[in-house]
């Protein structure tokens, strides 16, 4: 009965039907579809190497700051039972791994101002505390090494010129006359249009490198791939007849464009026009003296206002007296509020995605954990949870603010990186509630017994048998809850008070706070722009976690309540 | 025995295998000793499912071993136990002389690969997130066997020796059939090469077409690798098709063990006879005298202390004061019992509970419908003291307290069969052995009881 297809076959015959060759052999045989894309992709990836590379290492420092930042708090809260029985010797291990130094004043923690990843200004921070860099070698030694070799990488990669940059396209000039034209500005074009030029090639750049990368999936697909269907075609497929999904992606994806490209996108820069604004100056032409005069930031902001009475407004797509275009208008204090959002969506996407990062990654891990070995494992990592869920997480929020005031950790990123932790490392409960049922009913599967049946390890048969088929509810309800961050991290801010995002880093909650009592005048734009945006926002996160739910788990379609219901899918 | 294809054929084959025990008695390939597994962790507190309970046989090197019992009997559980995917609670599993069940580590990993499983259910037992080919591969990956291309060539052949395209590599799970996903799972448990595979209830889940196609494939693979079966079926016809001996699994116990044929033709235990009684038999005309058991298996946290199958046999020995009493009198008294076991069983809702707390009667407690159906139409009069013991029951129930009753009428009506457990009887010149106390002498043979009792056309209940 056994059908004998052609025993001969010679191994060589299979290679050059490419079945058994690696994809990089693939690619060798048939180059010309991977060449073609190939170049597309270096030219897109040229124009802008500077921008990518440095926001790369950005990246990277903020990881390296995040996780040693875990490792410090963890060490210290360990610290404190050994110290409390005495236990000097192990206390002392702590302290040289902490790095913590001993004077004749007492015991003092090394603080390391290089941790502060958002300012340029660190490279000057980190020169003035020179003297108080960490000597010997510690934990804070490593991270402040490390974050001072990236900042020396990041200012070279900032200085490799890119097709979007300020000074290609310039929009910050200033009249030569009464009704004279522009000077510094882009082609002579006037504030408002330059500004739009260089915008929206911001935007067609970046749309142009998101459909490329899509189309490696379908060249991978076509040209290389030797499987002709696969489960994920089948969500990509379902994905690409989702409008509402689709709505949710592009709007995803222009706020994170938004973050990324923040620099470049707004009218001026939040270094030059929030936070240090007698730092830098802007010429303008003075109608009264007849001739174009120089002043600080920070006194031309103070002639911008906006604050609901007379003449005291500078609405959206309008300019101030300075020649200054604002496409959002001014805040109450003048500053651009477009530049203010842009920025702010950096900190929202960045406490956001931490918070997500480490939630999914905790929520994964435990609910692998307990899915695959149940019983006692699984009863501790539910009384971790319901113990966390228990906390109110506002609360939390408010007693680590206070606790850490003064700690390093509280300066990173201006409150952020502490936020973001806290979200994670107090919010995961929610996010392995929604994959831990999914996770005991992937382990049900057979072949998790196939695999211990014959030796698989268990860290593997996690990640190749249970973690695929529990990713899905990861994206789906980690889209999802990462709206909800970003509400609470702008409701931080609005209430301020040392909570959220300290000033004078830009967040969208506290442009509403200041903006709230002039809703009803000619200033109305303050609160509701940034309102509107963070509804936009969520939804669409929402809308995106919709869209892959109905991508993962066809069966789902329509049905109410988060989350697919059948696991497998796929 | 794979002469033997015609399921069919029955009594020609009688010799065959006794002769080819003669030849492989002393090869034995596994030895399972008094093995015991038991499921404690679902709940802190009560008594463990003992799923195996006290198993010792003996699988022979190139034979196929059938493991037959109705649902929840722990033949899965005992088969998962042979390959180590259950951790045995106590006795031992000789593979080869080595014991495994205390393997551990590095040992454990070597060893697998000699003992694989093929699951029930294809659409349960392949990772639909992977390509056939990588499925096949995992275990060779796993195990570290030679180069990468090798492996890829050996997962070739691995899928035409199971009858199927060596292009399905690239294929995925979904694109297959419960048939060809079948396939797909035995390459994966051949990729190893192992001398044994469990095979559990492999063709339950497929079309009745595609199961003859599988179990001829898994007799070719016998043959042509030299191997093992150890075959966990509830579908009697295809044990009596592939399997060379056969286990028959009651409530964590083998009931009998022996040869096919021989077990077909010629039960010896009294639960063999109940289970082969309700083969359906294909001649819609035939009239068969099926023996239908009374009650459900017992709770397994609470097997009854002597013979598993003691409250269900239809062959049970009876006490000797009660010797007299006519057969179908008696059955109605096992009745009885049965009833208040159930009673006993039943959930009760809190509300009853504290009920029966009150000293008030719940609608389980009344007993005298039954007393009345059982006994007062009986065709003979119901002996004084047999009424005694009743009554006495009947008050403990109404009581509220229907373990009291239970316990009460195990004293009363209880026989060896309640209270100590059989031994494994030689019940042929093969070799086969029966686990019932009917076998031990002084007592009248199964076969006489269970053919009395059959024309007799007894109670139904």
């Amino acid at each position: 009965m056994s059908t004998t297809t052609a025993a001969e076959d010679a191994p060589s015959a299979r290679r050059s039907e490419g079945e058994d060759l690696t994809l990089r052999e693939r690619i060798a045989a048939n180059p010309r579809p991977a060449l073609t894309w190939g170049a597309v992709f270096a030219l897109l990836v040229a124009l802008e190497f500077g921008a990518l590379a440095s926001g790369l290492i950005v990246l990277t420092r903020t990881a390296v700051v995040g996780i040693t930042a875990v490792i410090q708090v963890a060490l210290e809260a360990l610290r404190a039972p050994f110290e409390a029985l005495g236990l000097e010797p192990v206390v002392g291990i702590v302290n040289d791994v902490l790095g913590v130094w001993e004077t004749s004043q007492g015991r003092f923690p090394v603080t390391s101002e290089a941790g502060d990843i958002s300012r340029d200004t660190v490279g000057k921070i980190a020169e003035s505390k020179r003297h108080d860099a960490p000597k010997t070698f510690s934990l804070l030694w490593v991270q402040y090494q490390l974050s001072d070799f990236l900042f020396g990488l990041q200012h070279f990669t900032e200085s490799v010129p890119t097709l979007l940059n300020r000074e290609v396209i310039p929009n910050q000039g200033f009249k030569t006359g009464p009704a004279g034209p522009w000077k510094n500005t882009f082609l002579g074009l006037e504030p408002a249009a330059a500004w739009a030029v260089r915008a929206t090639l911001v935007y067609v750049y970046a749309f142009l490198t998101m459909f490329w990368v899509f189309k490696a999936y379908n060249v991978y697909r076509e040209h290389y791939r030797v499987a002709d269907w696969t489960p994920r075609d089948d969500v990509v497929d379902r994905l690409r007849g989702h409008r509402w999904g689709q709505f949710g992606f592009v709007v995803v994806f222009m706020f994170v464009t938004m973050a990324v490209f923040a620099p470049t996108l707004g009218p001026t820069t939040a270094e030059a026009n929030i936070e240090s604004t007698y730092q830098n100056e802007v010429q303008y032409f003075d109608s009264e003296s007849g001739q174009v005069e120089e002043v600080f930031v920070g006194q031309a902001n103070a002639g911008a206002k906006s604050k609901g009475q007379g003449d005291q407004n500078v609405g959206p797509l309008s300019y101030d007296d300075y020649g200054r275009y604002h496409p959002f208008g001014t805040d109450v204090n003048g500053q651009d509020l477009f530049t203010f959002m842009v920025a702010g969506s950096r900190i929202s996407l960045f406490v956001g995605l931490i918070a997500i990062g480490l939630s999914a990654f905790v929520a994964a891990t435990l609910s692998l954990l307990s899915a695959y070995y149940k019983g006692l494992v699984d009863l501790a990592t539910v009384i971790a949870a319901d113990s966390v869920i228990a906390l109110p997480q506002f609360l939390i929020l408010i007693m680590v603010s206070v606790a850490f005031q003064g700690h390093w950790l509280s300066r990173v990123y201006s409150g952020g990186m502490l936020i973001a932790l806290v979200f994670g490392l107090s919010g995961w409960p929610f996010l392995w509630r929604a994959v831990r049922g999914p996770s005991f009913q992937v382990a049900e599967e057979e072949w998790i017994d196939a695999a211990k049946s014959f030796g698989q390890r268990v860290p593997v048969t996690m990640r190749k048998h249970m973690l695929p088929y529990i990713l899905g509810y990861l994206l789906v309800y980690g889209s999802m809850s990462l709206g909800g961050i970003i509400i609470a991290t702008s409701a931080l801010s609005f209430l301020g008070n040392g909570l959220g995002i300290n000033p004078p880093t830009p967040e969208w909650g506290r442009a509403i706070a200041a903006g709230r009592n002039y809703v009803s005048t000619q200033s109305w734009h303050i609160a509701t722009i940034p309102g509107v945006m963070i509804v936009l926002v969520v939804t669409a996160f929402n809308a995106l976690g919709d869209g892959i739910r109905d991508a993962i788990d066809p069966e789902s379609e329509g049905a109410e309540g988060g989350g697919a219901a059948a696991g497998g899918g796929g | 025995m794979s002469e033997s294809v015609d399921p069919g054929v029955g009594e020609a084959v009688t010799t065959g295998p006794e002769s080819a025990v003669e030849t492989t008695e002393g090869d034995v390939l596994v030895e399972v000793e008094d093995l015991r597994t038991y499921y404690d962790d679902d709940s802190l507190f009560g008594a463990p499912v003992k799923a195996v309970d006290g198993v010792t046989f003996d699988v022979r090197r190139g034979e196929t071993l059938g493991l037959v019992g109705e649902s929840g009997c722990g033949k899965t559980t005992l088969g998962r136990t042979l390959v180590r995917l259950e951790r045995p609670t106590d006795g031992r599993v000789l593979f080869d002389d080595i014991d495994v069940t205390t393997l551990s580590g590095e040992a454990l990993k070597e060893w697998r690969r000699n003992a694989q499983i093929v699951f029930q259910d294809p659409d349960s037992s392949l990772n639909d997130r992977m390509t056939v080919g990588e499925i096949v591969r995992e275990p060779l990956d796993v195990a570290g066997w030679r180069s990468a291309e090798e492996r890829r060539e050996r997962v070739r052949n691995l899928l035409d020796t199971v009858g199927l395209q060596e292009e399905h590599y690239f294929r995925y799970p979904h694109q297959f059939s419960g048939g060809q996903r079948q396939r797909v799972g035995i390459a994966r448990a051949l990729a190893l090469n192992p001398e044994f595979i469990v095979l559990d209830e492999p063709v339950s889940a497929l079309d009745v077409s595609v199961q003859a196609k599988i179990l001829n494939l898994l007799e070719d693979l016998q043959d042509e690798f030299g191997l093992t079966y150890l075959l966990i079926a509830h579908d009697l016809s295809v044990v009596r098709h592939i399997c060379d001996r056969v286990a028959v699994m009651y409530l964590g116990h083998l009931m009998e063990i022996g040869d096919t044929e021989e077990l077909f033709a010629d039960p010896a235990n009294p639960y063999t006879h109940s289970l082969l009684s309700a083969i359906p038999e294909p001649d819609p005309t035939a009239r068969k005298q099926r023996i239908t058991l009374r009650g459900t298996p017992p709770n397994p946290r609470d097997p009854p202390t002597g013979c598993p199958f003691t409250t269900r046999c239809p062959a049970k020995i009876r006490p000797e004061e009660f010797a007299d009493v006519g057969d179908e009198l008696w059955e109605r008294v096992e009745v009885f019992r049965e009833v208040l076991r159930e009673r006993n069983r039943a959930d009760l809702s809190v509300r009853q509970r504290v009920k029966r707390l009150l000293g008030r009667r719940t609608q389980y407690d009344d007993v005298d419908e039954v007393i009345t159906d059982l006994f007062d139409d009986a065709p003979v009069d119901v002996p004084e003291e047999l009424r005694g013991h009743i009554g006495e029951a009947a008050d403990r129930v109404r009581a509220g307290n229907p373990g009291k009753a239970v316990a009460y009428t195990d004293d009363a009506f209880s026989s060896v069969c309640d209270t100590e457990k059989p031994a494994y009887y030689a019940v042929s010149g093969s070799g086969r052995e029966s686990f019932c106390h009917r076998h031990g002498g002084g007592y009248e043979s199964v076969d006489d009881v269970v053919e009395r009792k059959r024309s007799n056309d007894g109670l139904d209940v």
